[in-house]
Formats: structure tokens, C-alpha cells, sequence
């Protein structure tokens, strides 16, 4: 009992701590790649803590949907991050709910802020809400199918029993071509349901592009900062999910100190580096317009799809 | 041949081929021209290796020279015709589909689902080192066919047919370890042939309608 | 002794590359005449001898039985004739000046290249070559339909070019389903590909990949023979094509495809026993018969007419093949006087065009007043393709209706109603052509061209004539050879 309640608060400000390290990380490497210096990796921390600092401004046309929704998406999006093992294969909340928790726990949070951005009745707003709907909509059956083709692979749709397995390679002789595709799917996805480039730029505030910006643009002090810290939650949750599925070689499978040290300092360094993956993929393509981004998510979709059918052929 | 390199063996032909799937995919889903004849390119050098793999792993040798032939005339030949073709048009790219690209990527994915359920039966009958991938050749046959009915151009039209030619020589390979050399060699020539004709048709065309938009032959109707 | 079997392959591939090459109007003359005498001589021989030794065979590479031997003599005698129609049709034009010398030898290259592929096609003893050969011939003809470069020739050589591809490649995909599963009985080689040794196996093989590989060359090869509903390449394709070669394609490509599904047909039912093909086979036969009557009557261009009645015979023939037995014996009969009958009616047709430069049905009529030859050309062909007698399309029609009785009637009452209405449209087409009163004047033809064509056209009529009362009775023989081939199955089906 007491080592669950520790593992909770552990992989707690684990994830508190590194998420924004992370979203200054990707920022560095495409100023890196444009040739500029840029600012510090470490940013991101002293940004939220200004923005902590500021008081926030609320407009009289906003309910109470308004103020509320950036306590419910921080706190949603980490309850979807302890489900999901960080350094250590057995997970928190391992009792309380599988992938399918974690997926959903994510969309309520993208459900409450497409509520805050229609909220404040501006136009932009309701502009970035309903193009968040049009993403989420499409990225959502894409990111079930392709864990759902993982969860068959190991049998298991519980996350800490799928990734202690893989780690353990424990029963698992199947093909590398369902595991590759539903990667290719699930990485796609985590760009879309993350606002990154291609589908949406998330260092612009230009009006006719911007989906994410668009939500929270009449945010301000803590709670800009809420709304902006699970963000950077989000993200890494899902690269967390990913480097963990795929490659959860060198994670913890015991609570051994020496193998949690290890297996933190490795997960730090695998994303990080799927961190610098995206700065380079940011850098490298423009963002996609509108009508194209379904083109990407109907490639995401079919991925996931043929990965579930590979699963069943290939096995013969 | 132990039963795990075996086994290792099966599952990097079963990779091959499902790459070679995956770039029928981005055919699928690309719009430029140039590009489409690019990933026609890349496909025919990965069915190439896995061909060789195939080769290797069973030590039949003639395979090897039907890779080789399919690197030198689908990855090399074929492309730099196309995109001699490619460059004389007044159009980079496909706009208006018959089929939207993301309807098209579903019905490709049906499309693979149909295959499987065709070759399902008669799959335990092959070999266990390629057995699979029969299923996958018959997907990329279909999704050949399936091309030259969604799209509109001329030049992608010969790609979803060059994707099929594809399809069948995974197909040969997988199946029945390789036809004979010499019905290889001759498969190869008439695809060759058949891409030449196709290339000077294409010209032509361009040449009477001043475009390659199939759609725009119409004269000939009850 | 093999030679005339070599001689009736080599013929048309050197009779090509020397007109490529000659560069002079006579020499091509020359030595076209020769290849036609060659074809019809070489067809002849060769059937002879499998009539009276079973089978003739070059070994390892070309093995004639009875079902080859009845292909070749068709797509030889018509062959021959079609040669004879293109010097006198091709001379026509050049001496219009509607074509340059080079153009004129490229043609005939192409043209002979072309039989020289149909001909190699049934003769090869590998399903997989003869896939190769099959292929060849579909692209010597995507360039002979475009030939004329129009805006019209191009489209149909490009509809032409991309369905046969199509098709074909799905065929390639049966063979290699049927090698899939010889492989395992006969070894990894080519014996795996025989149809000898295919049909020898055919029980041992495995009925799952074989109703599959067929299905795959039913719809390839079916493209091909223009059956519905993958037959729309065909009426384009014969319309726009010079007129030699529209007959070439339905007289021979067709019947050419025709023989490849036959030749899986065999394997299939020594297999999985005749009923699986034979109803898939009678269901597309039916298909394509309707289709094409339905069509008759609506046709404003006559060389499609023509082609739409190809659409149709050609699933009549097949609808006996479905049926077995003896409609066996009537399919493989109506195939050939389809071959001399259609043939024979495109030559008409071509005659027709030169003289008007249209192909509108409307403007065409009095022809027997007009152009004596021309128009008694359309009216016998047609009224023979109609299936009257004396000719042998109607015997053949009423076998396979007497065959579809006794196997299944309800086959044979859809059967006898399409083509009675078949019957009646295209009848009332060939009538308003040859009949009435002539209506434009048009550009009288030229002496070598009324002499070579009405050689070709007189050549063939005599034999539609000359077999169509009775089946002579070595070609008797040979129908009987090829119903046993399909009746092994039947004795002892799985």
C-alpha cells in the first residue's frame, strides 16, 4: 500500500517535472535547425511560473465552464499519465483502469476545452474548438486501433502487463509488422492529438491556422498556465506511451532501487530523444491545410486497421 | 535451417512484404505525380530485397536474377521513362480523384481485408517460410487495380498498373518460390514493352488532347 | 516430323521483320502473299497430322493436340485471309496517300508480329509462356488499334490497352495459383507448368487454389474474349482499329482467349469436377449474349455493330463450352464459323469505309446496288452471323440449345429468347445496309485492292459454304479429340 502510494507521487512529479523540459527541448532543437541560439530548454519552467504569478483575467460572458475546465484537463491528463508505466512497469493506478481508460481520460479533457473555447463566445475561439473537434474525431479511432493491435500482440489490454512483457520479452514471437505499423499510427496520431506540425503549429498565432492556440486564447495567468503545463503533460504522455510500447527495453520490472534509477535515467534519455525526432519532423515539413490533415489521419486510420489484420494473418 | 532462424527468416519476408503494402499506401495517397513514380521506385527496390531475401533463405538461385532484373527494369528503366513522361505534361499533380484520398485509403483497407479472406483457405498449402505473404501480394494486386479505376491521369493509371505487376511477382515469390527463369525473363520483357507502349500512348495523347486526364476521352460512347 | 508446326510459328516472324525491313511496296506484297499461303498450308498440315497421330510435338517447347490443332487451323486459315484483306486494304490507303511507305511496313510488321504471337499462344505446352505469348499479342494490338492516331483510335487503343492489362495481369495471377499448387505434386520446375502433365495430376491438386486460379483466369482471359461485363474495350477497339485488324481481333484474339479458358477449364474439372466452371462460364456466356442484343438495335456506327454481334458469339460459343458434352463439340464448331463468318463481315465493313469514309449505319444502304461485292460480302456474313442456314453458326446454335435442354432447361429457354431477339435486331441492321437505295456516291475503290480483298473475302466464304452443311470428317475427328478432353472429368468427378 504504502509502495503504491509512493509509486503515485514518484511518477508524479516525474511527469510534472520533466513535461516541460521536454517542450523546451523540442523549441531549442528547431531554433538549433533554423540557426538560431534560442532560448534555454529550461524555459518553459520560469514561463510558468510567471504566468503563476499574473492574475488572470475572465471575461463576464463565460460560465463556469470557463474557470473549471483548466483544473479538469490537468487533472485528467495526469490521471491518463499514471496509467501509463514512465520508468517502472507496474503502473499506479494499475487497479483503477486500462488503455481504454487512458484514452478516454484524454478526450475528456480535448471534450472540456473545445466546451472553453466555444465558452467565451469569441470568434476564434469556436473557430479552434470546432477544428479540434474535426482532429480529435478522426484521431481517436486511429489511436484505439493501433494500441488495440499492441494489446493483441501481448494479450493483455492493460498497459503494465503489455509493456512488462515486451520488456521481459516474455511470450512475444509475433512479427515485427503489426508492431511497426501500429508505431507508424500511434506516432501520427500523438502529432495530431498534441497540435505539432503538420497538423497544427503550436508556435503560431496566426488566426487562419492555428487549432490548439485558437482554444485557449482567452486564457490568461494560472489558468494559462494550467491549460499550458497539460499540454506539455499530453505530449509527453504520449511519447511516454510510445517509447514504452515499442521499446520498453531498460524500463524498471522490479522495484529494486538500482533498476528504478536505471530505468528512470533510460526513459529520460529515450524521450528526450523521440523529443528531438520532432523537433527535426517540426523543422523539416510545413504545416498541412486543413482538408489535407484528413489525408494524414486516413493514413493513420488504415495503418492502425492493417495493423490489426496483420496480427490475425501473420500469425499462421 | 533451425526452427528459429527459420521462423526469423519468415517474419523479415513477412516485413518485406508488409513495407511493400505500406508504400501502396503512400501511392494511394499521393497526389504528385513525380513523387508517385518515386515510391513506384522504392517499392520495386524493396520487393527487390525481398526477393533476394527469399533467394537466400531457401538457396534457390535463380531468384537472385529475377531481383536483380527487377532492380534494373522497375526500379531504374521503368521510373526514368516515367518520369520523362512526367515532365513533359503541363500537370505535377492530381487534383481532382474519382475516389478522395481518404475514401480511397479505406477501401484500400477493405481491399487487404478481401485478400486475406480470399486467401485464407489455400494458405496453410504453401511454404512456411513466404506463406503469408501471398495474402499480401493478392492486397497489392488489388490495390493496383483499384488505382487505375480512382485515378484520373494517364501516368498514375500506368502506375496502379506497374503496383499490380508488382503484386504478382511478390506473388510468384511467395508462393511458389519463383516461377522458372525463363518465364521470368519473359514477364519481365512484356512489362517492359508494355511500359514502353503504355509511355508512347501517353505522349500521343498528350499530344491529341493536350492533357493526360483519361477523363477527357469521351468521343467514343453508345 | 514437326516442320509445318515450326513453319506456322516462323512464318509470320519473319514474313514481319522482313517488312520492316524491305522498305519497298512490292517486296512487302510479296512476301505477305507468301506468309498467307504459308499460314494456310502450315494450319492445314498440322492438323492433318494430329488427325492422323493424335498429336504433334517439339520437344519441351510446342505440343499440338487436338484443341491446339483446331485453334490454329482457325486463327490460320483466318489469319491468311486477314493477310491477303491488310495488302489489299493498307495498298488502298497508300495509294490515297493516307499513308507513308514506312508507316506501310511498320504495319504489316506489327500486323504479322501479331499473328505470330496468337499462333505461338496455342501452340505452347507452358501455361506460363503462353501467358507471355498472350501478353505479347495484347500489346502488338494496343499499337495496331491506335494505328491510325486519330483522336477516336487513340482512346480506344488507350481503354484497349489498360482493361487487357488489367486483365491479363489477373490472369498471370491464376497461373501462378495453379503453379502454387502443381508445384507441390510435380517439383519446383517447369514440368509443374505443362498442361500434359497438369491434366495428368489434375486430380491430386488441390481444389481450393484451383477454383481460385480459375475464377482469376476466367476474369483475366475473359477481358480479353470481351465477355461481359469486362467488354468494353471491344466495341471501341473494333470500331477504331483499321479494318484488318478489327477482324483479326474478333476473328482470332477473341477465339485466342476463348482457348486459354478452355485450357484451364480442362484442368479445373479434371479437379473439382465440371459443374464449378461450367456454371460460372454459362452465367458470364448469358451475360454477354444479352448485353450485346440489347445493344444491336441502338447502333448508329456498323463496324461496332459487328463487334457487339462478336460480343455475342462469342458467348454463345462459350455457353456451349459451359455445358459439356456435346455442347463442347458446338462451341469449338461455332468458333470457327464465327472466326470465317465475323472476319468475313469486317471485310465487307472495311470495303464499305473506304469507299464512304464513314462508319455511320444510317448513311450506309443499297449497297448490294452500290457495291456489288461489299454488299453481297455484309449480306451473306450477316445473315450467316444471324445464325440461318445453310451456314454452320446455325447448326452449332441449335446443338448448344439442344445440349442446354437436356442439362438444364432453364438455360436453354433464356438461351433461345435472346436469340431470337439477336436474331431479329441484327437481321433488320444487315437488311437496311444491304437493301434500298444507295445514298451517297463516295470514292470508287481501286483495282489491287477489289483484287486482293475479294480473294480474302472469296476464300472465305467458300469455306463458310463448304463447312456449312456438313462437319468434313476430319474435322469431325478433331471435335471428337476435344470433347474427350473435357469428358475425362466428367466420368470421374470429386
Amino acid at each position: 500500500m504504502l509502495q503504491a502510494v509512493m509509486l503515485i507521487v514518484a511518477q508524479t512529479i516525474v511527469l510534472l517535472a520533466v513535461s516541460p523540459f521536454i517542450v523546451g527541448l523540442i523549441r531549442k532543437v528547431k531554433a538549433r535547425l533554423q540557426c538560431r541560439r534560442g532560448a534555454s530548454a529550461f524555459q518553459p519552467y520560469a514561463d510558468l511560473a510567471k504566468l503563476f504569478r499574473k492574475q488572470p483575467v475572465v471575461s463576464d460572458t463565460t460560465s463556469w465552464i470557463f474557470t473549471a475546465t483548466p483544473y479538469i484537463l490537468f487533472a485528467s491528463t495526469l490521471a491518463a499519465g499514471l496509467l501509463v508505466p514512465v520508468f517502472v512497469s507496474q503502473t499506479p493506478l494499475n487497479f483503477a483502469g486500462n488503455i481504454i481508460a487512458l484514452v478516454y481520460l484524454l478526450a475528456l479533457g480535448t471534450f472540456f476545452l473545445i466546451l472553453a473555447g466555444l465558452d467565451a463566445g469569441s470568434a476564434f475561439g469556436g473557430m479552434g474548438s470546432s477544428r479540434e473537434a474535426i482532429v480529435a474525431s478522426l484521431t481517436e479511432p486511429a489511436m484505439i486501433l493501433s494500441i488495440f493491435a499492441i494489446a493483441l500482440t501481448a494479450g493483455s489490454t492493460n498497459l503494465s502487463t503489455i509493456v512488462h512483457k515486451t520488456a521481459l520479452l516474455e511470450g512475444i514471437v509475433t512479427d515485427p509488422s503489426p508492431h511497426l505499423m501500429a508505431f507508424a499510427a500511434l506516432f501520427i496520431v500523438a502529432l495530431a492529438e498534441t497540435g505539432r506540425v503538420p497538423v497544427d503549429n503550436p508556435a503560431t498565432h496566426l488566426e487562419l491556422t492555428m487549432i490548439h492556440e485558437a482554444m485557449v486564447l482567452e486564457y490568461s495567468g494560472r489558468y494559462l498556465a494550467l491549460v499550458e503545463w497539460a499540454a506539455g503533460l499530453k505530449l509527453l504522455v504520449f511519447l511516454t506511451l510510445i517509447v514504452n510500447i515499442f521499446a520498453p527495453w531498460g524500463i524498471a520490472t522490479s522495484l529494486a532501487p538500482g533498476a528504478l534509477g536505471l530505468g528512470l535515467a533510460v526513459y529520460l534519455v529515450k524521450v528526450s530523444g523521440l523529443a528531438v525526432v520532432i523537433g527535426v519532423i517540426e523543422s523539416m515539413f510545413a504545416k498541412l491545410r486543413l482538408f489535407r490533415v484528413t489525408d494524414l489521419l486516413g493514413v493513420a486510420f488504415i495503418l492502425a486497421l492493417l495493423a490489426l489484420v496483420f496480427f490475425y494473418v501473420l500469425r499462421g | 535451417m533451425s526452427l528459429l532462424s527459420q521462423q526469423f527468416g519468415s517474419q523479415m519476408v513477412n516485413l518485406g512484404s508488409a513495407l511493400l503494402l505500406l508504400t501502396c499506401f503512400a501511392i494511394v495517397a499521393q497526389r504528385r505525380l513525380s513523387a508517385c513514380v518515386d515510391l513506384f521506385a522504392l517499392q520495386s527496390v524493396l520487393l527487390a530485397a525481398t526477393a533476394a531475401l527469399v533467394a537466400f533463405l531457401t538457396g534457390i538461385h535463380h531468384i537472385y536474377i529475377a531481383a536483380a532484373l527487377t532492380v534494373v527494369i522497375k526500379a531504374v528503366l521503368i521510373p526514368r521513362i516515367l518520369k520523362q513522361v512526367v515532365e513533359r505534361l503541363n500537370v505535377t499533380r492530381e487534383l481532382v480523384m474519382n475516389v478522395n484520398v481518404p475514401a480511397s485509403l479505406l477501401i484500400c483497407g477493405g481491399l487487404v481485408m478481401l485478400a486475406f479472406f480470399i486467401t485464407q483457405p489455400i494458405i496453410p498449402l504453401g511454404f512456411l517460410l513466404t506463406r503469408d505473404s501471398l495474402a499480401i501480394a493478392l492486397a497489392i494486386i488489388l490495390i493496383g487495380f483499384f488505382t487505375m479505376i480512382a485515378r484520373k491521369k494517364a501516368v498514375t493509371q500506368v502506375i496502379g498498373f506497374l503496383v499490380m505487376e508488382n503484386g504478382l511477382f511478390l506473388g510468384a515469390t511467395s508462393a511458389a518460390y519463383g516461377m522458372p527463369l525463363i518465364v521470368e525473363i519473359g514477364v519481365f520483357f512484356d512489362v517492359l514493352v508494355g511500359a514502353l507502349i503504355i509511355g508512347i500512348y501517353t505522349h500521343r495523347l498528350q499530344d491529341a488532347f493536350d492533357s493526360v486526364d483519361t477523363t477527357k476521352l469521351t468521343t467514343l460512347k453508345e | 516430323m514437326a516442320w509445318p508446326l515450326l513453319l506456322l510459328v516462323a512464318a509470320p516472324i519473319v514474313a514481319g521483320l522482313g517488312s520492316l525491313l524491305a522498305g519497298r511496296r512490292r517486296a512487302v506484297e510479296v512476301l505477305q502473299c507468301g506468309l498467307a499461303g504459308a499460314m494456310l498450308a502450315s494450319a492445314a498440315l498440322v492438323a492433318e497430322r494430329v488427325i492422323a497421330a493424335g498429336s504433334v510435338s517439339v520437344e519441351g517447347f510446342l505440343q499440338v493436340d487436338a484443341l491446339s490443332a483446331w485453334f490454329d487451323l482457325i486463327i490460320g486459315v483466318v489469319g491468311s485471309t486477314g493477310t491477303l484483306y491488310a495488302v489489299g486494304y493498307m495498298g488502298e490507303k497508300m495509294d490515297r496517300a493516307h499513308l507513308s511507305l514506312r508507316r506501310y511496313c511498320q504495319f504489316f510488321c506489327l500486323f504479322d508480329l501479331y499473328l505470330a504471337a496468337m499462333l505461338l499462344a496455342v501452340n505452347l505446352e507452358n501455361i506460363a509462356i503462353m501467358w507471355i505469348a498472350i501478353e505479347g499479342s495484347t500489346l502488338s494490338a494496343a499499337l495496331l488499334i491506335g494505328f491510325d492516331r486519330s483522336k477516336e483510335a487513340l482512346e480506344a487503343g488507350w481503354k484497349y490497352i489498360i482493361l487487357s492489362s488489367v486483365g491479363i495481369a489477373l490472369a498471370l495471377f491464376g497461373t501462378i495459383l495453379v503453379y502454387y499448387s502443381s508445384e507441390h505434386v510435380l517439383g519446383v520446375s517447369s514440368e509443374a507448368l505443362r498442361w500434359s502433365e497438369l491434366y495428368r495430376v489434375a486430380q491430386g491438386l488441390d481444389p481450393a487454389v484451383i477454383k481460385l486460379a480459375f475464377i482469376f483466369a476466367l476474369i483475366g482471359y475473359g477481358t480479353k474474349a470481351g465477355v461481359a461485363p469486362m467488354h468494353t474495350w471491344l466495341p471501341d477497339a473494333h470500331a477504331e482499329a483499321p479494318t484488318p485488324v478489327s477482324a483479326m481481333l474478333s476473328a482470332n484474339m477473341l477465339t485466342l482467349a476463348v482457348y486459354a479458358i478452355l485450357r484451364f477449364k480442362a484442368v479445373t474439372d479434371k479437379t473439382v469436377g465440371p459443374e464449378f466452371a461450367g456454371n460460372l462460364i454459362i452465367g458470364l456466356a448469358l451475360l454477354s449474349i444479352a448485353v450485346s442484343s440489347a445493344f444491336f438495335l441502338v447502333q448508329r456506327d456498323y463496324k461496332r455493330l459487328f463487334a457487339y454481334s462478336s460480343i455475342e458469339h462469342i458467348g454463345i460459343a462459350l455457353l456451349g463450352f459451359g455445358i459439356g458434352g456435346l455442347g463442347v463439340f458446338a462451341g469449338a464448331w461455332h468458333l470457327m464459323n464465327h472466326a470465317l463468318a465475323k472476319s468475313t463481315a469486317f471485310y465487307g465493313a472495311g470495303l464499305v469505309f473506304l469507299r464512304h469514309n464513314h462508319k455511320s449505319l444510317e448513311r450506309v444502304t443499297g449497297l448490294l446496288d452500290q457495291m456489288p461485292l461489299a454488299g453481297t460480302t455484309i449480306l451473306l456474313a450477316g445473315v450467316a452471323l444471324a445464325g440461318l442456314p445453310p451456314f454452320g453458326l446455325f447448326s452449332s446454335e441449335v446443338l448448344i440449345a439442344a445440349g442446354a435442354y437436356t442439362a438444364k432447361p432453364e438455360v436453354a429457354y433464356a438461351f433461345l429468347a435472346l436469340l431470337a431477339f439477336a436474331f431479329a435486331t441484327l437481321l433488320y441492321q444487315i437488311l437496311r445496309m444491304a437493301l434500298g437505295t444507295p445514298g451517297e456516291a463516295g470514292t470508287a475503290l481501286g483495282r489491287q485492292c477489289r483484287i486482293f480483298t475479294g480473294a480474302a473475302v472469296g476464300i472465305n466464304l467458300v469455306m463458310l459454304g463448304a463447312i456449312g452443311l456438313q462437319v468434313p470428317p476430319g474435322l469431325e475427328t478433331l471435335l471428337a479429340s476435344i470433347v474427350t478432353i473435357f469428358s475425362a472429368g466428367m466420368e470421374a468427378p470429386r
